[in-house]
């Protein structure tokens, strides 16, 4: 047979074209409920990192049963916000924003061409008062995400509890830190962001300045990654944006904590 | 067993090593070799994407247009990985491999390995020599791949596997040998141990 026959080689690259894609969708699609599950579990896990519940290895270690299991047991209630800090409606309690959604919300509060509607921002609150929010942008090769985890709001302003973060493709080493190095998460506990300015916080070289006795003189300023400028100003910029869209919830936040009467019955909820 | 089949196994393992001798998938041995888990992970992977992509080759080796051959090899690769890249997504354990290497999986594809060997091998000869030929030379990278994680988890985490071996002795894991070039003067290294054994690589 003469292989080198146009018709035969354009027939031929079709046939392969139309077979492989016809399995790889039949794949994809036969793998998707797995995958999903894996992915929220992922999410779960991080969202728990983030609020002090244990350690991402940790809880790669239980699996996804026991994941979803703790997470049941530890949070209070779930439910989405719009840009002035009102409520919209209530998120059943065993559904997270998957990156695919954030990747939504983040393009309906940047605006733009991608805007598919008004902001719906996911808070969680966990039973033991901690509050995580979610946050995304861009870092220096892909999307880079992450979740914030609060304290109770305590004299009008908000400690952070913990930071979680993820990535799709920073640079392994450099950018790819602000997931492996425990020590870039842990610079964000305690920090308190500054929900009344433009730079609600802040990751830059050095951290926040210091005062003679060796204390901070801000506290939303962290020391940013070396070798990795584009990450951490793709991060700052993601924390900006999402806190800067939570801002007057948080702001309605901490202002009720100031009659101590109410703070009882929102937890009976 | 024949001696030609024996030599399509052992060749790539030690001889022919597609990292040491042919300075074949030099990238990603570098970026994927920090654990011992994540080297066996692509070890494993690239053994069968290397495998079966040579074998599907093999066995349609007389049906392929030659003009359009390296387009059909890159749709059968890329099939392959993305196979691989999908099952390794939808299990718990692998997940979290999966998420570490990134787009490592992904870049198999990108491997002059896989292609090298379908193009030099699978399609001059029959389906099972060149199964075995795609496994030996997926065996012979993973092989590499697996003494750099070695040193690299050992020294840089003080860890195998995750379990704490020299930390516990006090050991302060050296932040350098976690860094991609560390991994190439491994490999420097490994390329100068087997020219000193296998003397005839030596150029005069």
């Amino acid at each position: 047979m003469n292989t080198n026959n146009n018709l035969y080689t354009v027939i031929y690259t079709t046939l392969i074209v139309v077979v492989v894609a016809a399995l790889l969708a039949f794949v994809s699609q036969s793998l998707k409920a797995k995958q999903d599950a894996n992915e929220k579990a992922d999410t779960i896990s991080q969202m728990l990192t983030a609020s002090g519940f244990g350690t991402k290895a940790e809880f790669q270690k239980m699996g996804n049963a026991a994941v979803l299991a703790r997470y049941a047991e530890e949070i209070g209630k779930a439910y989405t916000v719009n840009v002035s800090g009102e409520k919209v409606t209530d998120l059943p309690l065993d559904v997270v924003y998957s990156p695919k959604e954030l990747k939504r919300q983040n393009y309906n509060i940047k605006g733009g061409s991608n805007k598919t509607g008004e902001p719906e921002l996911p808070v969680f609150e966990f039973k033991n008062g901690i509050t995580v929010v979610p946050v995304y942008g861009a870092g220096l090769w892909g999307p880079v995400w992450g979740y914030i985890a609060f304290e109770k709001p305590v004299d009008g302003s908000i400690a952070i509890k913990g930071a979680y973060f993820d990535h799709e493709s920073e640079t392994a080493g450099l950018g790819a830190r602000i997931k492996d190095d425990p020590a870039f998460q842990a610079e964000f506990v305690g920090e308190k962001p500054d929900f009344n300015s433009e730079s609600i916080f802040e990751i830059v070289k050095g951290g926040s300045p210091k005062n003679a006795d060796g204390s901070e003189v801000t506290d939303n300023k962290i020391d940013a990654i070396s070798g990795a400028t584009m990450t951490s100003n793709g991060l700052a910029d993601a924390i900006n944006t999402w806190l800067g869209a939570y801002v007057s919830h948080f702001k309605a936040c901490s202002a009720q904590t100031e009659v101590p009467a109410e703070e009882p019955k929102g937890e009976e909820e | 067993m024949n001696a030609k089949l024996k030599e399509t196994i052992l060749n790539p393992i030690f001889k022919g090593n597609p990292i040491t001798v042919l300075v074949l998938g030099i990238c990603s041995s570098l970026a994927v070799t920090v654990t011992m888990k994540g080297a066996l992970v692509m070890a494993l992977s690239v053994i069968v994407v290397c495998g079966i992509s040579s074998l599907i080759l093999s066995l349609l080796r007389n049906t392929i247009p030659g003009r359009v051959r390296i387009i059909v090899q890159l749709v059968v690769v890329a099939m392959m990985v993305i196979l691989v890249d999908q099952i390794l997504k939808s299990f718990e354990a692998t997940y979290a491999i999966d998420k570490q290497l990134s787009v490592y999986i992904g870049l198999i594809i990108t491997n002059c390995i896989v292609m090298g060997r379908i193009e030099a091998f699978a399609l001059g000869n029959k389906p099972w020599p060149s199964f075995l030929d795609g496994v030996a030379n997926g065996a012979g990278y993973g092989m590499i791949l697996l003494i750099v994680a070695f040193f690299r988890e050992l020294l840089g985490s003080g860890t195998l596997f995750g379990v704490d071996i020299l930390n516990r002795l006090g050991y302060v894991p050296n932040n350098l040998v976690i860094l991609p070039p560390f991994a190439l003067i491994l490999i420097g290294c490994i390329v100068w141990v087997q020219r000193s054994i296998q003397k005839d690589l030596q150029e005069k």
